[in-house]
């Protein structure tokens, strides 16, 4: 059986007071797809955020075990060593610090965690251009400020890029796909098959079946007023595009 | 608030009655100025361009006048900037240090010179731009300057000469033997069509109070070019007023850094005229108030001709307790129709205690003008510093990539090129926490470059 890389138990988690996550149960396991729907405002980047490390949400109850450790208490930058990375719904957009610089600081952190050499320059240069050609991105993005300016494929891909970088073992794509094009929606898909593996899981936030069709998930949940009201398989994101979420909230309200 | 000890404008005034033989003022002229201190006084909170600095902490203590003291190469050399190959100029307490300093005097021309020494031999080009000058009196401090400056600098670029290497002008203030004033006076001339640039630095070599004092007069004539740079570094007990007047000739430029690292209280008034048209200047500061350290900036930029640009940029990243003041008047007469005049002051606050006063003052007496300004405070962006240390990057490092973005562009205006790595430099390691001899040369008193919490 495979190893269990994700492990949350009965979380909760508030802001200024009020409680957003409501008791969260989940385990996904390497290699695993899981995809989390729900409709607007159920939690489902609180879950995200908290997951990476957000200090903004108070968590009230519960564990989270990632590899085996409690990530909980663990500042964002070691969660992100150790193997975890959030694709922003919103990346923020960061004046003045350059694509390079920012990626030159992550990796090098990264590597020095992992116990490897420092890369050289050459090195360096030669992964970011690979990693920019798996989601097409533009050369010249390089040494512009990060995220500031970019349109709002742009800086989906650039998510998409950072995730290339970091080879994480477990990747959050909070609504990746929300807002693209058809065109950029199949760049970022491909762009995430090619990363996964056997070892490596997803956890894909979204409103839409069709990222589905492209990162096919093994299973299916639905995150309603905070909890996790159902879980299924595949079928389940296609009955949800189909019926919307009126028969989920009726059946729990 | 009068505090305890606070000493009186006579008792401040009267360790001058011994002035120095080598003063630079004329004993008539000495009458002018006690006329003046009988109106002028001590600058205080009534006094609207000092309402947000107050100097009684400078008042706490009883100064004496500076004395010469022996330099050692390797002190000097420690404050000379890597890589800058210049003419320079060496004062310590407001004494000239004739031993590493080389001066110029080629026949009247081109004048790098001690002004004591210029007085001396040539009175009547000193006073032509001493005892003339609107700085005289304009306010306590530059009217004690006037009256007991001791030293300071008088260059002069004849017309046309591009100036083959910078200026370098380096003021120590030692302390050592008991609390000093330091008083400079510098005039500075760039003859039409010349083009220069001017490093002006102060360090403290021991920690004690001192007060420096310094007023300059520039004078930017027909399409000259000029880069003034004051780079101040004092110790934390130091005390620094810096009153510097530019005039502009026609289609001339000016451009200045005024990058203040360390001291006390550190005031600057900075103000330019334009009295022909189709001028062009560029104010730039940058300020790294610590602990209880107070700096203010006031600048003043007066259009007085059609045609003239000016684009002011201050920075600053308060930490601590500090504080700082950021005032810039922009003047525009009625008849300095096409003017664009833009103003911009940014301030990050490192913390709840830090505080910052900024404020822009625009007259604008005419129509037909461009002018804007803008004023920004912040802490540093919660949700930037999250992103970047979500991606494995630790807190420190994160909030030094996001401060260093902030202040990049102001360092990247800095004309002289190994003044800019040296500031980048320095920021870089001050925003990192790590302690460097080579702003203050006092690790152990000022810790000039603490840690950003
Ligand atoms: N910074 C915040 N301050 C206050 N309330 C917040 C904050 N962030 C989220 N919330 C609240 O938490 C709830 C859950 O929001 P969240 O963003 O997690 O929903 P979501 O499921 O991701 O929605 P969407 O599908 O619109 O992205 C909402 O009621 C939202 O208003
Ligand atoms: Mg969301």
């Amino acid at each position: 059986m495979s190893k269990t890389l994700l492990k949350i138990e009965n979380l909760k988690a508030s802001i200024e007071g009020k409680e957003i996550l409501k008791g969260i149960n989940l385990e996904i396991k390497e290699g695993e797809v899981h995809a989390i729907m729900g409709p607007n405002g159920s939690g489902k980047s609180t879950l995200a955020s908290v997951l990476a490390g957000r200090e903004l949400f108070e968590v009230t109850d519960g564990k989270i075990q990632f590899l085996g450790k409690e990530l909980l208490g663990m500042p964002p930058e070691e969660r992100s060593r150790e193997g975890l990375f959030l694709a922003f719904q919103y990346p923020v957009e960061i004046p003045g610090v350059s694509i390079v610089n920012f990626m030159k600081a992550a990796v090098s952190q990264h590597r020095e965690h992992k116990g490897l050499k420092p890369l050289t320059a050459g090195e360096f240069l030669k992964m970011m251009q690979e990693k920019k050609e798996l989601v097409e991105m533009e050369a010249k993005l390089n040494n512009r400020a990060v995220n500031e300016g970019f349109s709002g494929g742009e800086k989906k891909k650039n998510e998409v890029f950072q995730m290339a970088m970091l080879e994480p073992k477990l990747s959050i794509l909070d609504e990746t796909d929300s807002g693209l094009d058809i065109d950029a929606l199949r760049i970022v898909a491909s762009g995430v098959n090619k990363l996964k593996n056997s070892e490596n899981s997803f956890l894909v936030i979204t409103h839409y079946q069709r990222l589905l069709d492209y990162i096919v998930p093994d299973v299916v949940h639905v995150l309603y007023n905070g909890k996790i009201v159902k879980t299924g398989g595949k079928e389940l994101a296609l009955e949800l595009e189909e019926k919307g979420y009126d028969w989920i909230k009726k059946e729990n309200d | 608030m009068a505090l305890r000890n606070q000493i009186s404008k006579e008792e401040f005034l009267s360790v001058f009655q011994t002035l120095p033989l080598n003063a630079l003022a004329e004993k008539e002229w000495k009458n002018k100025t006690d006329k003046n201190f009988e109106i002028l006084d001590f600058p205080n909170k009534k006094d609207e361009s000092w309402r947000h600095t107050s100097i009684n902490r400078l008042l706490q203590h009883r100064y004496g006048l500076g004395k010469s003291m022996p330099l050692d190469k390797k002190t000097v050399d420690s404050f000379t900037i890597p890589g800058m190959d210049a003419y320079r100029l060496v004062f310590i307490n407001g004494y000239f240090n004739a031993a590493f300093s080389n001066e110029i005097d080629n026949d009247n021309k081109l004048i790098i010179k001690n002004i004591a020494q210029v007085k001396k031999e040539k009175p009547d080009l000193f006073n032509q731009f001493y005892e003339n000058t609107s700085i005289a009196s304009e306010n306590f401090f530059t009217n004690l300057n006037t009256a007991y400056a001791t030293n300071g600098n008088y260059i002069s670029i004849p017309k046309g000469m591009v100036l083959d290497k910078p200026i370098h002008i380096i003021n120590f203030s030692d302390g050592q033997d008991s609390k000093t004033i330091s008083q400079y006076r510098n005039i500075i001339i760039a003859g039409e069509n010349s083009q220069v640039k001017i490093v002006n630095s102060f360090h403290s070599l021991t920690v004690n109070f001192t007060l420096t004092n310094v007023a300059t007069e520039i004078i930017v004539n027909e399409n000259a070019h000029l880069n003034f740079n004051i780079f101040q570094g004092e110790g934390d007990d130091a005390f620094q007023i810096n009153h510097t007047k530019v005039l502009q000739h026609r289609n001339s430029y000016f451009s200045s850094h005024t990058i203040t690292l360390c001291g006390a209280i550190v005031r600057n008034d900075l103000q330019v005229k334009h009295i022909g048209e189709g001028c062009e200047t560029k104010l730039n500061g940058l300020y790294l108030p610590s602990r209880e350290q107070h700096f203010d900036n006031h600048t003043y930029v007066h259009h007085a001709k059609p045609h003239g640009t000016s684009n002011q940029v201050y920075k600053g990243i308060i930490d601590n307790k500090a504080s700082a003041v950021f005032l810039g008047r922009v003047m525009v007469d009625r008849g300095a129709q096409k003017t664009q005049a833009s103003q911009t002051n940014r301030n990050v606050l490192l913390t709840p205690y830090a505080k910052i006063n900024s404020k822009p003052q625009l007259e604008i007496y005419t129509d037909d003008v461009a002018c804007s300004h803008g004023s920004t405070t912040g802490q540093i962006d919660k949700e930037a510093l999250f992103y970047l240390q979500s991606r494995g990057i630790d807190r420190r490092h994160a909030e030094l990539l996001l401060l260093t973005a902030f202040l990049a562009d102001v360092i990247e205006n800095i004309e002289v090129e190994p003044l800019k790595l040296f500031v980048n430099l320095l920021i870089s390691r001050r925003l990192q926490g790590e302690k460097d001899n080579s702003l203050c040369s006092m690790d152990e008193v000022c810790h000039g470059c603490d840690p950003v919490d």
